[in-house]
């Protein structure tokens, strides 16, 4: 078990690497260049300051150099500086992943804990208003474009029924916690500021549903679908002749021999909503890292691409690898194989 | 899939049934719990009365040490923390205005500007302002070297000259200087505190000077309000300075909220949590029309959009002066700013924009493009092409003042088709864009100009020097010299006459086009009192808001 742990931890590096190297030779064949959009139009047309420009990013070393600077920096941990905001990329992202971080973990919960129940409900009752519930949700969660959503969600909850607050992740007036964290759930609770944990949580629900929306729309159908091919099998059918009682047969016989691709979707989920909250924080001036990456990407800030393809790769193999050892607990055939 | 006879497990269950109504009643009510009491209370307080909140896309900003301030957004809290030596009141952008001095003068050597500081001018931490202070903020500004500093670079020194008296020495004489520390990256900062901090004006303070961080965080000036804090893209805080030399300001705080959708905007002000949105399109701004609590301002900037068109090697055609000058002729102007703007714009003769010295929109009726298709025709046969020609129109994925680069490009095309000149649209991203342009290597390019001080050199020399070479313009020895006759003019009528001629030069070189100078509208609550919205490169005077 620790071999195969190790071995994956191994590849792990490799294809973080691979995702690396592959963004940057994508990032260098754009035309554009990213000292002329950082520097004003009058110093981007004085060619020492350009100069002087690209060499204080490295950008006039050959590619392979470059790439080679950010591997060795990469290894002391030094991510290098933004292009666009002039400072350690490192500091961004340290200023910015816990919004997303938040948001999207707030998200998760509410999928994993809404879509779940729900993809059981349906499959258990099958063609009843529930299922049918089940299977609009899943529908307009996969097919309803964020920006759209978001903007409808603002608009009824917040523009219209005055329910939600708006965007950001506190009123105006209040004041942000001391930073622990940066997770202002958390900061607020050590802090024993409730008023301001409970500002925090308001400014969440829009966005975390919004968010949700998407994965719970996979969530739920992955269940129904899963939770359908179990009851079907055979020792369900022994288990209800044997006269147990149905919730037993739904959650002790059924849901975990289900919960295999449920998991791997959930896994690559929560990936997914770390690294694509985009569309949800630009409509919620949520400042968080999909807008970074948003910015990043339209600026060819190549230090921060790097370093957010870097993290994202990391994040994705990581959860896979957490995804397959869960594999094992839930299915014991894993380990014995 | 399992089959009919085994749907047994979908007959009702009634304990599931009870189950989940407690789970949906329990998370409807966890719901309404977190959602309760968050929003009406804090809404109305008197800390928010207290409080004047800003709508406000930020996301530009790298920082707010005013040394290195230069993005579009940053100005405006810059201003606010930081005096100036001089100023321009909201809607003059000729005339300037007493601040932190309140004389200036060049001594009879003919390169030296005496600014004498005023009396009982104070910092936000209660000390005076000093000369030292003024000698340190531009010593340090031209040790740093940072962008702002390139439109300093002709001074050569400052020093002390008395007890309320500095000397700033130009190496140039002949450029201006005083409008252009009239913007706030020449906020006079106070030197105890920013050498606190790290700060210093020694010739490597390039590499040396620390004081950047902490001044993205706090602010050392003498304006109405002070930096309290800043967090990227979220919002940036202000206080009150008690000590504010034209009397304390209105509001106990300043908050300036980063949104980045202006749909987000507009909801936000609609519900009271923005007294004011900055970045609202025109579709919005007639949605607030009818709203009792909301009022619309307009602010013509010293911006515009133009089209540049070059005498490209690539194209035969674009390289005959005439050609060029019928594509000036056939572009429906009226209909640019009438139907795509909403009617809320202006338009200049050429590069320099209607509000500055020798610019008005009656000199673009005089001696600017029109629509003439009859002339643009002639002109097209003087150059030798009675059938038109093709170029190539290159643009980016972006819209100003809620008109999109896109639309504009497809009117131009279907404007210069009545001519028989054919627009070949190019839409690419942003950046490549520049990267072609500033390279020389566009043909024509819609794009978008705004400056960083309402000073008229800083149009015209860049329309001779830099943009000329991306637009192939052999400029003539006679346009150089005007433009550095007007430039070194320190009489304003005078300097206007030249300007005017300069602009005539301008359109007949038919290398710029400026299409939209937009009238931007903001949205402000009624609650607020006193907001002046200016052209002049920091968007409002906040220190003289006030809560109705």
């Amino acid at each position: 078990m620790i071999r195969y742990v190790g071995s994956r931890l191994l590849t792990s590096v490799v294809m973080v690497l691979l995702a690396t190297l592959v963004i940057f030779l994508i990032a260098n064949t754009v035309p554009g260049d990213p000292a002329l959009v950082a520097l004003g139009d009058m110093a981007a047309s004085d060619p020492l300051q350009v100069k002087a420009f690209r060499a204080q990013y490295g950008l006039d070393l050959p590619l392979w150099d470059q790439y080679w600077l950010f591997l060795q920096r990469l290894v002391h941990g030094d991510l290098g500086i933004s292009i666009s905001s002039r400072r350690p990329v490192l500091d961004d992202i340290i200023d910015y992943a816990p919004a997303t971080l938040e948001l999207a973990t707030v998200a998760f919960i509410l999928s994993i804990v809404v879509g779940l129940p729900l993809g059981v409900l349906a499959a258990v009752r099958r063609d009843s208003w529930i299922d049918h519930v089940a299977r609009a949700v899943s529908l307009i969660g996969v097919s309803a474009p964020t920006f759209w959503l978001a903007f409808i969600m603002l608009a009824i909850f917040y523009g219209q029924l005055d329910w939600a607050p708006g965007p950001g992740r506190l009123d105006p007036v209040s004041f942000p916690p001391e930073r622990i964290t940066g997770l202002l759930l958390i900061d607020t609770a050590l802090q024993g500021d409730w008023a301001t944990f409970h500002d925090a949580a308001a400014h969440l629900v829009l966005p975390s549903i919004v968010l949700a929306m998407a994965t719970l729309g996979l969530v739920t159908r992955t269940t129904r679908a899963a939770m359908l091919e179990a009851l079907s099998q055979d020792y369900v059918r022994v288990a209800r002749a044997k006269g147990l009682r149905r919730w037993v047969i739904v959650n002790g016989h059924a849901l975990p021999n289900a919960m295999l691709p449920v998991v791997t979707l959930g896994g690559l989920a929560y990936a997914n909503l770390l690294a694509g909250a985009v569309m949800t924080e630009t409509v919620f001036s949520w400042p968080g890292l999909g807008r970074y990456t948003f910015r990043s990407a339209v600026t060819v800030d190549f230090p921060a691409i790097m370093a957010i393809t870097a993290i994202v790769a990391a994040v994705f193999v990581l959860v896979n690898l957490a995804v397959d050892l869960s594999y094992a607990m839930l299915d014991p055939r894993v380990v014995k194989k | 899939m399992p089959d009919e006879s085994d749907a047994a497990c979908d007959q009702p269950s009634f304990e599931g049934l009870d189950r989940r109504s407690v789970l949906t009643l329990g998370a409807g009510g966890l719901l309404a719990t977190i959602l309760q009491g968050a929003r009406p209370a804090t809404a109305q307080s008197a800390q928010r009365r207290g409080t004047l909140v800003i709508g406000l896309d930020i996301s530009d900003a790298t920082g707010l040490d005013p040394v290195r301030v230069y993005q579009y957004s940053n100005p405006l809290p810059t201003h606010a923390a930081y005096d100036s030596v001089v100023t321009f009141a909201p809607g003059d952008a000729v005339n300037l205005k007493p601040a932190l001095a309140t004389k200036w003068e060049y001594l009879p050597d003919g390169k030296t500007v005496r600014l004498t500081l005023r009396d009982g001018a104070k910092f936000a931490s209660g000390k005076p302002v000093t000369p030292e202070d003024v000698r340190f903020t531009f010593a340090r500004q031209l040790a740093i070297k940072d962008q702002p500093w390139q439109y300093i670079s002709h001074v050569e020194d400052v020093k002390v000259a008395g007890p309320n008296t500095v000397d700033i020495i130009l190496k140039d004489p002949s450029l201006p200087l005083m409008t252009i520390i009239a913007s706030p990256p020449f906020g006079i900062t106070e030197k105890a505190l920013v050498v606190e901090h790290g700060g210093t004006d020694a010739p490597d303070a390039k590499e040396k000077d620390k004081a950047t961080e902490w001044l993205n965080q706090n602010s050392a000036g003498s304006g109405p309000y002070r930096l309290v804090g800043w967090q990227r893209n979220q919002q940036i805080q202000m206080v009150k300075n008690p000590h504010y030399w034209e009397g304390p300001p209105g509001y106990e705080r300043v908050l300036i909220r980063h949104m980045s959708e202006s749909a987000a905007q507009l909801l936000a002000i609609q519900r009271g949590d923005v007294d004011v949105a900055f970045n609202l399109i025109p579709e919005q701004i007639a949605t607030l029309k009818d709203d009792p609590n909301i009022r619309v301002a307009g602010m013509t900037s010293l911006d515009f959009v133009y089209m540049a068109v070059a005498a490209a090697p690539s194209n035969p055609a674009l390289q005959n002066k005439y050609a060029r000058q019928a594509i000036g002729y056939a572009i429906d102007y009226d209909g640019i700013i009438n139907n795509l703007a909403g009617g809320k714009a202006t338009r200049p003769v050429t590069f320099l924009p209607v509000g500055v010295n020798g610019s008005t929109a009656e000199l673009t009726k005089e001696i600017g493009f029109k629509e003439d298709l009859a002339k643009s025709k002639e002109l097209l046969a003087k150059a030798g092409l009675p059938n038109g020609f093709k170029f190539q129109l290159a643009y980016g994925n972006a819209s100003i003042a809620g008109v999109g680069y896109q639309t504009l490009a497809q009117k131009i095309q279907a404007d210069l088709a009545r001519v028989g000149i054919q627009a070949e649209l190019a839409p690419m991203d942003q950046v490549n864009m520049r990267t072609m342009y500033l390279g020389g290597k566009a043909e024509a390019v819609l794009t978008f100009w705004n400056p960083p001080a309402p000073e008229n050199w800083l149009w015209s020399a860049a329309t001779v020097d830099r943009v000329a070479k991306r637009v192939h313009w052999d400029v003539p020895p006679e346009v150089r010299k005007l433009v550095a006759d007007a430039a070194a003019e320190r009489d304003l009528a005078k300097s206007a006459a030249l300007y005017k001629k300069y602009q005539e030069a301008m359109v007949d070189a038919a290398n710029h086009f400026v299409l939209i100078q937009p009238i931007y509208q903001v949205a402000i609550r009624k609650n607020v009192d006193g907001l002046q919205l200016t052209a002049n490169g920091w968007m409002a005077e906040l220190g003289k808001a006030k809560p109705a």
